[in-house]
């Protein structure tokens, strides 16, 4: 199964999203303090139906990234694309999911999904069918007149998926959505998001700082360092499609992980070698974007041998 | 907040959720025989121990009996006091709660849209919050005088002073709950496609009301407990005047009587109210 991969996959196709040399500065606490320059000069560019990831600690300019893509705040210079339209605001072609589910806790589960048509009074019949097919779809189908403090940590955001998806947003953004969630309950949620964007290929930006969870779902993976954010490296994840919690046993998976490691903490120590920890390691190239398929495509018996 | 923790199992499958929906239900407090038992216990004692304390002082000006108050009550639900030109209890209890429910939505209306303003625009707040935290520790009983310069002896100042104890704590009510709406849950309503004006109606506005809901329950028990002061106006009926007058005259089952009557408006005030708080916030229910 092939995945567009590329974000320059050809020009004829438009990106998904292009932010072209966008500038954020946060006023400082007082006159003397300077702002806090949260992005300089950042450039990314996704491709129609990718799933990337941005990576890197807190303080990088992540969210203020997602932020920016979803209409919540504007750059202070520099462009953001969606679709080829300059972001002006929030809007139901971009569906955003935060690191709580944010469901309305005054409405039923099902009341919640129907939230977006009713707002744009686009509530008909056709709206209210896909909300219940949707329900049935992320499994909560007999939750439907539950409340949210009724359900689950992992329904809650099972109900945010069917929410934000009854729009058919043609993006959907993530802010660590599934940051806040017990490591069992996480990795239910990641299977959960690699099925459906198995099945419905929407573009995905998915903001997160676990090196696996990014390594695990993404296309590509763009590495960020902080004050300012710029990109440390953009690395391809050319694991097979579609993939399952099982792959993090592989080889290659661990041998990937590691080189988004290297990448995020050469920052920290620039130029003293990345030595240390690995030795031999033999996937000195890795450092580079784009790696071929070759590396990605080793088998996956010899993956867990050496696991 | 206590969730259980999803199986793995759940993320796939539908059949996953009806048993921990029935374990959320189990969380959901529900109506007690025994809490109610032990509440009535306690109701009881303490007529026990009025009873037994109005028996070894023997002097029903201190300290009537339960049986001599609850009788006195009854006999003036029916009965005109002062006997000219009087009303019976119930009369007396409409025109207080008749009063305080006129105040009380008043102040709540003001209160509520001052405090959406000042929740809204920074600088208002600047203006008006040092003009509420000097008010609000006021007693309404220091306005009395005042007011009656004001506005003369008529139903205006009762109604001035309770909106005067309604305000701040509607004000301060509203602001915080306001305050305390998640920006997250605004921004969710309006990348879901809402309006601005939408998204305010819907979700702000909608978020802040439970604790709204809460405010209004005490700037009530706020009210009825100004409605003697307010009735020490040259009042001729409501509750308060019943028991003022009935204190001037010596008539303590009448003045126990008055402040029983207060005491279960308050009840069923502050029951409706909660009722609406029940409505309003699924959580509680």
């Amino acid at each position: 199964m092939t995945v567009p991969q590329q974000a320059e996959a050809g020009p004829t196709t438009r990106p998904a999203v292009e932010i072209v040399g966008v500038r954020k500065q946060f006023a400082g606490r007082s006159r003397r303090a300077p702002g806090r320059l949260a992005l300089d000069g950042f450039d990314l560019t996704v491709a129609p139906g990718e799933f990337l990831c941005l990576l890197g600690p807190s303080g990088c300019g992540k969210s203020t990234l997602l932020n920016m893509l979803a209409g919540f705040s504007r750059p202070d210079a520099g462009q953001v694309l969606a679709d080829g339209q300059p972001v002006t605001g929030p809007g139901p072609d971009r569906g955003v999911l935060f690191q709580t589910p944010m469901l309305f806790p005054w409405l039923t589960t099902l009341d919640n999904v129907l939230y977006g048509p009713r707002a744009r009074h686009q509530l008909d019949a056709e709206a209210r069918a896909r909300a219940v097919e949707l329900l049935g779809t992320v499994g909560l189908a007999d939750a439907r007149e539950a409340y949210p403090h009724e359900l689950s940590g992992g329904m809650r955001h099972r109900a945010a998926f069917a929410r934000v998806l009854v729009n058919r947003p043609r993006l959907l953004l993530m802010d660590e959505p599934f940051g806040a969630l017990d490591a069992i309950t996480r990795v239910a949620m990641q299977r959960f998001l690699l099925d459906l964007w198995q099945r419905e290929r929407t573009t995905i930006v998915f903001v997160t700082h676990d090196v696996e969870e990014a390594a695990l779902l993404g296309d590509r993976v763009c590495v960020m360092s902080g004050s300012p954010g710029r990109t440390r490296a953009i690395i391809d994840v050319d694991l097979p499609r579609p993939r399952s919690i099982a792959d993090t046993e592989t080889l290659e998976f661990v041998r990937l992980k590691r080189r988004i490691r290297e990448a995020l903490e050469a920052e920290h120590h620039d130029g003293d070698g990345d030595d240390g920890d690995g030795g031999d390691g033999g996937d000195g190239a890795g450092r580079v974007a784009g790696v071929g398929p070759a590396v990605g495509h080793a088998d996956r018996s010899a993956g867990e041998g050496a696991h | 907040m206590a969730t259980t923790s999803e199986t793995p199992t759940g993320a796939a499958g539908p059949a996953a959720a009806p048993p921990q929906l029935a374990l959320a239900a189990g969380r959901t407090q529900s109506f007690s025989w025994r809490r109610l038992a032990y509440g009535l216990l306690g109701l009881v004692l303490a007529a026990a121990i009025w009873e037994l304390v109005s028996y070894l002082k023997d002097d029903p000006v201190i300290l009537p009996s339960v049986q001599k108050t609850v009788s006195t009550f009854w006999h003036y639900l029916f009965q005109k006091y002062p006997a000219a030109q009087g009303k019976t209890l119930w009369q007396h209890a409409l025109v207080s709660g008749a009063r305080i429910l006129a105040g009380w939505a008043a102040g709540v209306v003001i209160g509520v849209v001052v405090g959406g303003v000042m929740a809204s625009i920074r600088i208002v707040r600047y203006v008006l919050d040092p003009l509420i935290e000097i008010t609000r520790p006021l007693p309404p009983l220091a306005f009395i005088p005042l007011f009656i310069v004001w506005f003369g002896i008529g139903e205006t100042p009762k109604f001035i002073l309770i909106i005067v104890g309604v305000v701040p704590v509607m004000i301060i009510a509203t602001v915080a709950a306001l305050d305390a709406v998640p920006p997250e849950l605004i921004q969710a309503s309006r990348s879901l496609g809402a309006s601005p004006l939408w998204a305010l109606l819907t979700v702000r506005l909608r978020s802040a009301l439970p604790p709204i809901i809460t405010g209004m329950r005490l700037a009530m028990g706020g009210a009825w407990t100004s409605i003697v002061a307010v009735e020490l106006i040259a009042a001729t009926s409501g509750l308060g005047y019943v028991i003022n007058n009935a204190g001037v005259n010596l008539q303590t089952p009448l003045v126990l009587s008055g402040i029983l009557a207060i005491s279960v408006l308050g009840i069923v005030f502050d029951s409706l109210l909660r009722l609406l708080h029940r409505f309003a916030d699924p959580s509680t229910r």
